[in-house]
């Protein structure tokens, strides 16, 4: 992997996991399914531990691409929970 | 004699946890006359001593030194779970002893950013690869030097 390709990763993990931090509901709903807050942080984790190992460029392409769309996505619902916030549900109370 | 009944309902009010020997010593015509007498006001405490300064500290944290930030360091990398806490030492490496990758050590980055409240920036954070070069880092950037 290229050094500036690796420098891009990095930090194209580092915004998403801190992007998907900022989630307010505790769970949403995204194309008919439900999602929980913390699912985005889960699921970025996990696809970059799973192909931290690929070695071909066009792959690496095609999923830094992936990781890109997958940053938008998050970042427009995030907005969107922001402008759409509901009162906290009783659990949440609890945890804090 | 409406005054004295009234400062011996006031005496029950007073005495109602002592209970039965309260009662018993109402009936007493010694324990009359001492709660014919006005009840003391209640005083709070209050100190104007010259010897008692007041400290506020508007709420902050307690200055943080170089042990404490040493301790919250290590405290989060053991609550890690991809760290041995047994092997877990000051100077030990992320990758080279403790067999994390970069992704690892982007997210332990994450977490004292949480920790210590402040932004690590990605330049700054790349280069910290052991705990004592992440308590030096916040202690330079927290301004503390002893």
């Amino acid at each position: 992997m290229a050094s500036s390709s690796r420098a891009h990763v990095l930090s194209l993990y580092r915004t998403m996991l801190r992007e998907s931090k900022k989630f307010s509901s505790y769970n949403y709903r995204w194309l008919f399914v439900s999602f929980s807050r913390t699912y985005a942080i889960r699921r970025i984790r996990d696809a970059f531990k799973e192909n931290k190992n690929v070695c071909n460029f066009q792959d690496i392409q095609t999923l830094l691409n992936r990781a890109e769309e997958n940053l938008e996505i998050i970042q427009r619902q995030v907005t969107i929970g922001h402008l759409y916030s509901t009162q906290k549900l009783v659990i949440e109370h609890q945890e804090k | 004699m409406a005054a004295r009944v009234l400062s011996r309902s006031a005496c029950w009010a007073l005495s109602g946890l002592r209970g039965f020997s309260a009662a018993s010593r109402l009936l007493h015509p010694a324990a009359f006359s001492s709660c014919s007498a006005a009840p003391a006001p209640i005083r709070f405490p209050q100190v104007f001593s010259p010897f008692v300064q007041s400290c506020r500290h508007y709420g902050d944290l307690p200055p943080l030194t170089l042990e404490s930030i040493s301790e919250r360091v290590l405290y989060v990398l053991k609550l890690y779970d991809k760290i041995n806490p047994e092997k877990l030492t000051v100077q030990s490496h992320f990758m080279k002893d403790l067999g994390l990758d970069s992704l690892d050590q982007v997210e332990i980055i994450m977490a004292m950013e949480d920790e210590f409240g402040f932004e690590i920036p990605d330049a700054d954070g790349e280069k910290l690869m052991t705990p004592q070069e992440i308590v030096d880092y916040i202690a330079d950037k927290n301004d503390v030097y002893e």
